[in-house]
């Protein structure tokens, strides 16, 4: 087991005299069994720098290294690091027990007995010890998926790499083996990182978080930091279902000005956006108050556009108003969401009172994006994460 | 296996008017089409059925009936079979000693070729595939020439003469081997060019996990990429053994003049027009002889030749 650090890594390929950058300076230091989510949209270049690790990719600048040794142009053969792939990417030809034992035939001089006994073990205790003597052809995808971990656990690499290894699952089975991946993780201790596109996994998963969007690393941290104190805004909107409500204001007055609403700063938050004028609000929908009648200084008066019920919860879509008119010529207008609990009933055109707490607001720099103030956090609420 | 025997129709009448309404009903273009195509099968089969029909007359009775006829009676003889056999049992040990290798050796360099041009990753290997590529475009008859001054420069049965005094070793030997590398280099580009196309098919992650599983180039090739390849080699072993087998040209230009000891089968069948009267019945139980061999092959790998074209794995 070791930590692993990325140290500048960045990413680079030449295209007809041009360079595209796809990962750019990826600085990150994963502690040994810490488990570690590579998470972003598609394309942010989160499966390259897992590649790099692996050493399937060459790095352009930076170094990787791997409990104080610098690997980053090692072959992948010698880095001791076991790969999860998306489509798991078993060898057909061969049974479960030849897949599970390619790669201690291959990587190291243990005797046959001794790799006949682990490749027992590690089936047994992914549950796949019926199963050792079919082909990969013959199994389920969950079957499969199970074959293609304990390939990687077998070997009892340094680094355990996993790039979206759920998304082949259908939804239950995936978050069935989210927990069990997660237990397994924990047991063995082993240094892993996950590449996932699904702000779930990350949030549910990891022990930190590292969102990439365009290749830069957007912020490290904690699911709950990332929550709750994202750097930027969009760390804020991607992590989160449904998503951070955005809007484009101006500081005046001590005010924030948008088209529809004034917001009234205190004196607290107006000393941290201070310098700055062109700026974005954000708030999360379970931050906002739907209340029947208020005239605060934080409450607008608004109408619900659209209800989606969810069971648990309700997500309100809902328009600014004045909004008789809005509501009324169906003009095209911006809404914004807020959950509310999914026994409270609220139909569509009904008008609410949406109060939107000081405490929880965010505010980001407009132009880069950058979080001038965060939300409020009760410290003491906030559970630590388990490490 | 067996399909459902036909069920009795207790209703005869119906089936019959069945039958009578379809035939009716029988477009005339649909008619006419199976007519076609029946009389294509005809016309394609008509010189095989006739060859051999031929092969087990007597020349006597090849001269008196019409050769597409059977046999009949004291015209019947397997003679011409036993002469094509005495005749060519020398080319056909020739044959097989040039085309098994030849087409071992081409198929699998060309795997081999394909695998470290097309699974692994480096530099140049464009400008390397496209001169694999453009080898297949060369014509035979532009390499005949060079190819006979080659052989006359190389002299193989010299250069190997420590070989010949071996047992089970001859001095026409150097001539199968001239005719064997010559049929491998011109094969490797078609057989390169199939496996090819056929690892470009194979999970790129696949190949990745086994480099993660600690597994050399040669490793991955020998464990993973040989294993996957058999559909394949199926179709490349066919092809080639076909072709080489079949080939009079190279045997030609290469081999001394008359083929001598080293004939293969396709010049040993040419030797069997020979003399003044012509004996057709000898000369087409030659030409069934010495297509046999690649007959066999067919039947024996036809399966996996299917699979390997239809791209299956």
């Amino acid at each position: 087991m070791a930590e692993l650090t990325l140290d500048g890594v960045t990413k680079w390929f030449e295209d007809d005299g041009g360079r595209i950058v796809a990962v750019d300076d990826a600085r990150v230091e994963i502690e040994d069994g810490e488990f570690l989510v590579l998470v972003g949209p598609s394309g942010c270049g989160k499966s390259t720098t897992l590649r790099m690790i692996a050493g399937l990719e060459t790095v352009s600048d930076g170094d990787i290294r791997l409990g104080g040794r610098t690997i980053t142009d090692e072959p992948p053969t010698t880095r001791d690091i076991a790969m999860v792939f998306q489509s798991y990417a078993l060898y057909p030809h061969m049974t479960v027990r030849e897949n599970m034992s390619f790669g201690l035939e291959e990587s190291t001089d243990m005797p046959d007995d001794e790799i006949r006994s682990r490749v027992e073990e590690t089936a047994a205790m992914m549950g796949i010890e019926d199963l050792l003597d079919r082909k990969p052809g013959e199994l389920s995808g969950g079957q499969q998926q199970r074959v293609a971990l304990g390939r990687a656990i077998v070997r009892d690499p340094e680094v355990f790499l996993m790039d979206e290894p759920l998304s082949n699952l259908d939804a239950k089975l995936r978050s069935q083996m989210r927990t069990e991946l997660q237990r397994l993780q924990e047991d063995l201790g082993v240094t892993t990182v996950y590449v996932t596109h699904d702000q779930t996994e990350a949030m549910t998963m990891g022990d930190r978080i590292a969102i990439l969007n365009d290749g830069k690393l957007q912020q490290v941290g904690t699911p709950l930091e990332c929550y709750h104190e994202p750097r930027n805004v969009f760390v804020a909107g991607f992590i989160g279902e449904p998503s951070m409500n955005f809007f484009d204001v101006d500081l005046r007055n001590g005010s924030l000005v948008a088209e529809e609403f004034e917001y009234l700063l205190s004196d607290e938050t107006l000393a941290d956006v201070e310098g700055h004028d062109r700026l974005v609000l954000g708030i999360r929908p379970e931050d906002i108050e739907l209340v029947g009648e208020g005239e605060g200084r934080h409450d607008f008066r608004t109408a619900v556009d659209v209800v989606e019920p969810m069971g648990d919860e309700n997500n309100v879509y809902l328009t600014f108003a004045d909004a008789d008119r809005a509501v009324a010529t169906d003009e095209e207008t911006e809404t914004f969401v807020a959950t509310v609990s999914g026994l409270r009933s609220v139909e569509s055109g009904q008008k609410v009172v949406a109060r939107i707490p000081e405490e929880a607001i965010h505010v980001f720099d407009r132009e880069t994006g950058e979080a001038l103030h965060n939300r409020k956090l009760d410290r003491t609420e906030v559970p630590q994460p388990n490490i | 296996m067996s399909s459902p025997p036909a069920s009795p129709n207790p209703d005869d009448h119906t089936r019959r008017e069945r039958i009578e309404q379809t035939i009716r009903d029988a477009d005339r273009t649909r008619v006419a089409l199976y007519a076609i195509l029946l009389g294509l099968v005809g016309f394609y089969l008509a010189p095989l059925e006739a060859g051999l029909m031929t092969a087990f007359k007597t020349t006597d009775a090849f001269n008196r009936t019409v050769p597409f006829l059977p046999p009949v009676a004291d015209g019947f003889t397997f003679e011409p079979w036993e002469i094509a056999f005495s005749e060519m049992s020398n080319a056909l040990v020739n044959s097989l000693l040039l085309a098994v290798p030849a087409t071992v050796l081409s198929a699998g360099l060309g795997s081999i070729a394909a695998y470290g041009l097309t699974t692994i990753d480096w530099k140049y290997q464009t400008a390397l595939v496209a001169l694999f590529v453009a080898g297949i475009f060369i014509p035979y008859q532009a390499v005949l020439v060079p190819l006979s001054r080659l052989y006359a420069i190389v002299n193989t049965q010299e250069l190997l003469s420590f070989l010949w005094g071996l047992p089970m070793m001859h001095e026409h030997y150097a001539s199968i081997i001239n005719l064997i590398v010559t049929h491998v280099a011109y094969g490797i580009p078609i057989t390169f060019l199939l496996f090819r196309s056929y690892y470009q098919t194979l999970s790129d992650e696949m190949i990745e996990a086994a480099r993660l599983d600690g597994a050399s180039v040669f490793s991955i090739y020998r464990n993973i990429v040989l294993p996957l390849s058999r559909p394949i080699f199926a179709v490349t072993l066919i092809y080639q053994f076909t072709q080489i087998w079949n080939d009079l040209l190279f045997a030609l230009v290469i081999l001394p003049s008359g083929g001598g000891a080293a004939a293969p089968v396709t010049i040993a069948l040419n030797s069997l027009t020979g003399g003044i009267v012509e004996s057709f019945n000898t000369q087409m139980a030659g030409a069934f002889v010495a297509a046999l061999p690649t007959l066999l092959v067919y039947v024996l790998f036809g399966e996996q030749f299917a699979k390997g074209v239809a791209g299956e794995t």
